[in-house]
């Protein structure tokens, strides 16, 4: 039964659930007892479980608070972890991972407990950490730098009209500041549409018929 | 006894001013503006050129930085790989233009002349707009952005935009007789350089939205341009009455002065009478072939003068800001602002020496004597010292010299070519005139653009400048028949005169 049930939740969920459920999903049972996930989700009121998942009750668009994929056997993140993006809590420990690469954590911006097999280190370095602690047979990475702030060798340059906001560990994206916004944040403010429109139309109009009413009124169309 | 009919007219700007109503004044200013508009368009293209080649292209990476994130706002856009290449595509862009505008412009003077010129002028306005709108703003807020698709509105606008020149001198050749027609068309020549500032002002303003919007803007005013011309332009004084000016009124002196001049007189005398008599065949008057517009005295070698000169004053408008950046070292901006002051130039020269054609009645030697300055004047600018000042002056000079002559040619003689006493008969042949010559001198300067940038490359600039001065001689060479012709005329004319006496 524990077997089956995962694998008809995805036909059973709402649409709007389903990205999330395919990661819940992707290892057989339920958020294994002890996990640091188990615990965090536990000292979080308004938590529910769903597969490996811990999640906010009831909240829509579903939002993840806590992932446990631990014992799964994986050699690499699962493809749909992206989905999974807003967690807080993530263990990955006790599965045969080879050296992730880097961007793996693309957007995990929330992500502040980490845990990783020994065999890896904290994903961007433990420069990317607060507090990196061994806890048995794993990494436990805990509470994210902002990358940004750093004043070392990671002094980042964003071009023109961005600014330089953090996006996962050891991760940085560059944003618009302000005013700017589209690609490459070449464009500042929104043209002023009705005001151009007006006016043009109404000096075409003015135009239009002071002209003709002077110039072509008695004319001779040939 | 022809004189006295041709003589009346004789003081330049009397003929000028005794016949000017305020049709003139808005026909004069609705051309002019109609012009601009459309140079406008094309000078937007030139100043927004840095933001397209960003939009089109990923951020530049050195092989050393991370790759700039998020994907979709730093390097989605990968129609060009790098900045150089899009520039590239951008100035075959301006190459495709240049021979699809030579193109249309013989075609779209043969159109005016047989249809309506004010629809003619009013559909490329709108319908050029309409292009121009669909490569700048709706590909942008389409994100559709296709290399083939550019090019080929690119060709289109061209077609459309070649629509303008043919026709607005058509018009005015119509409303300003010979008789001042050097002055008012020298001064109305300012409408490309107004049309080149206009444009830039435009673009500059609305660019900070979004270069779609600079687009968007001059696409929108030329439209309405092409709207208030089609209820406000009068093209020809029969139109509302008024005397149509016949052949050109002292046409006949310059041919022979054997040739009936009482036709031409007794229009100008009782003109409305005539106007009224004639209108149902004078409405329909057969438009001229292609090729006969060819045949027509002067035609060929204008052209052919034209072509040359039209090269040597593009390259000036397209090379002068790189040159004066390249060899002396300026700023990007500051060459662009110091290379106002050859139009400034240009502008003057063409209405001073349009006033002293209009005085003399000939325009060939005024020309001549002007190239030869302008030779002078070209060796003077390639030794030009590095200060800005003077390098300012010597270029107003130059533009004095070869901007004028430009202009004369592709405005007053060829609207004097168009009504000369030939085509009396079938009297519209004025766009398709000033279409064969404007369209030669437009081959002429794509080909220059190609062969200025071929040269700087492999000789040198001190070489551009050689071959300029053999591009302004091949134009004196071009206009020489016609300046013997004219000088005997003139001669043949004073002897006839002193017998009168």
């Amino acid at each position: 039964m524990g077997a089956v049930l995962p694998l008809l939740l995805p036909l059973l969920l709402p649409p709007w659930a389903a990205g999330g459920a395919a990661v819940c999903g992707r290892c057989p049972g339920p958020v294994r007892n002890g996990s640091i996930v188990a615990q965090y989700c536990a000292s979080q009121a308004g938590t529910e479980s769903e597969g490996r998942c811990c999640r906010e009750r009831g909240a829509r668009p579903e939002r993840l608070l806590g992932l446990d994929l631990s014992d799964c056997s994986l050699h690499s993140l699962p493809p749909g972890l992206a989905e999974a993006a807003a967690i807080v809590i993530l263990d990955l420990t006790e599965n045969p991972l080879t050296p992730l690469p880097n961007g793996s954590f693309l957007g995990f911006t929330h992500l502040q407990h980490l845990m990783v097999p020994l065999a890896l280190e904290c994903p961007g370095g433990s420069n990317a950490w607060e507090n990196v602690t061994m806890h048995g047979k794993s990494w436990l990475c805990q509470g994210q730098r902002n990358p940004c702030n750093s004043s070392g060798e990671l002094a980042w340059l964003c071009p023109e009209n961005a600014a330089c906001a953090p996006d996962g560990p050891g991760l940085v994206q560059c944003l618009c500041d302000s005013p700017f916004h589209g690609y490459k944040c070449l464009r500042e403010g929104t043209f002023p549409m009705l005001l151009f429109c007006g006016i043009l139309g109404a000096i075409t109009l003015s135009l239009s018929l002071l002209l003709w009413g002077t110039q072509r009124r008695k004319a001779k169309t040939p | 006894m022809a004189f006295p009919g041709s003589l009346r007219r004789q003081p330049a700007n009397r003929g000028l001013v005794s016949h000017c109503t305020h049709h003139h004044i808005v026909v004069f200013l609705l051309t002019f503006f109609s012009y601009s508009l459309l140079h406008a368009s094309r000078k937007t293209f030139s100043n927004v050129k840095v933001s397209i080649s960003s939009q089109w292209t990923p951020s530049c990476l050195n092989s050393t930085a991370p790759e700039l994130r998020p994907y979709e706002l730093w390097n989605s856009n990968h129609l060009f790989p790098n900045a150089e290449e899009a520039t590239l595509f951008l100035g075959m862009l301006d190459t495709i233009f240049l021979f699809s505008y030579a193109v249309g412009l013989f075609v779209s003077g043969i159109v005016g002349d047989r249809l309506n010129l004010r629809w003619v002028l009013s559909f490329g306005m709108c319908s050029s707009a309409l292009v121009v709108f669909f490569f700048g703003t709706l590909t942008e807020w389409l994100h559709f952005y296709n290399k083939w698709f550019y090019c080929c509105l690119w060709v289109v606008n061209g077609l459309l935009q070649s629509t303008g020149w043919p026709c607005v001198v058509a018009v005015m050749g119509n409303w300003f007789g010979k008789a001042g027609r050097g002055f008012v068309f020298g001064l109305w020549s300012a409408c490309a350089s107004v049309g080149n500032i206009l444009g830039a002002f435009l673009a500059s303003c609305v660019l900070k939205y979004g270069y779609e919007y600079a687009f968007l803007v001059t696409a929108s005013v030329q439209f309405a341009g092409g709207v208030i011309v089609f209820f406000g332009l009068l093209t020809s004084p029969k139109e509302v009455g008024l005397p149509e000016l016949g052949a050109d009124e002292d046409g006949g002196v310059e041919e022979d002065a054997n040739r009936p001049l009482m036709g031409n007189d007794d229009a100008d005398d009782d003109d409305r009478n005539y106007s009224i008599q004639a209108t149902d065949t004078v409405n329909q008057p057969k438009a001229i072939g292609f090729f006969q517009a060819c045949c027509l005295p002067g035609v060929v070698l204008y052209s052919l003068a034209y072509a040359c000169l039209k090269l040597v004053n593009y390259s000036f408008f397209f090379w002068l800001p790189f040159y004066l950046s390249n060899n002396f070292g300026w700023k990007e901006a500051e060459a662009d602002q110091l290379s106002i002051w050859y139009d400034v130039g240009g502008i003057i020269g063409g209405t001073i020496q349009g006033l002293i054609s209009d005085v003399l009645q000939k325009r060939a030697p005024v020309l001549a004597i002007s190239l030869l300055f302008a030779i002078g004047s070209l060796f003077g600018y390639s030794r030009s010292p590095n200060s800005k000042p003077i390098n300012a002056v010597i270029m107003a000079i130059t533009g004095f010299f070869i901007g004028g002559p430009s202009n004369m040619i592709s405005s007053a003689i060829s609207a004097d070519l168009g009504r000369q006493d030939l085509v009396k008969g079938s009297s519209e042949a004025l766009a398709t005139v000033t279409g064969i010559v404007d369209g030669t001198g437009s081959i002429g300067a794509a080909v220059g653009q190609y062969l200025v940038s071929l040269i700087q490359e492999n000789l040198g600039w001190m070489w551009v400048f050689y071959f300029f001065i053999l591009m302004t001689s091949s134009t004196i060479l071009f206009i020489s028949p016609l300046i013997v012709r004219e000088i005997k005329l003139l001669l043949h004319e004073r002897r006839l005169r002193m017998l009168t006496e």
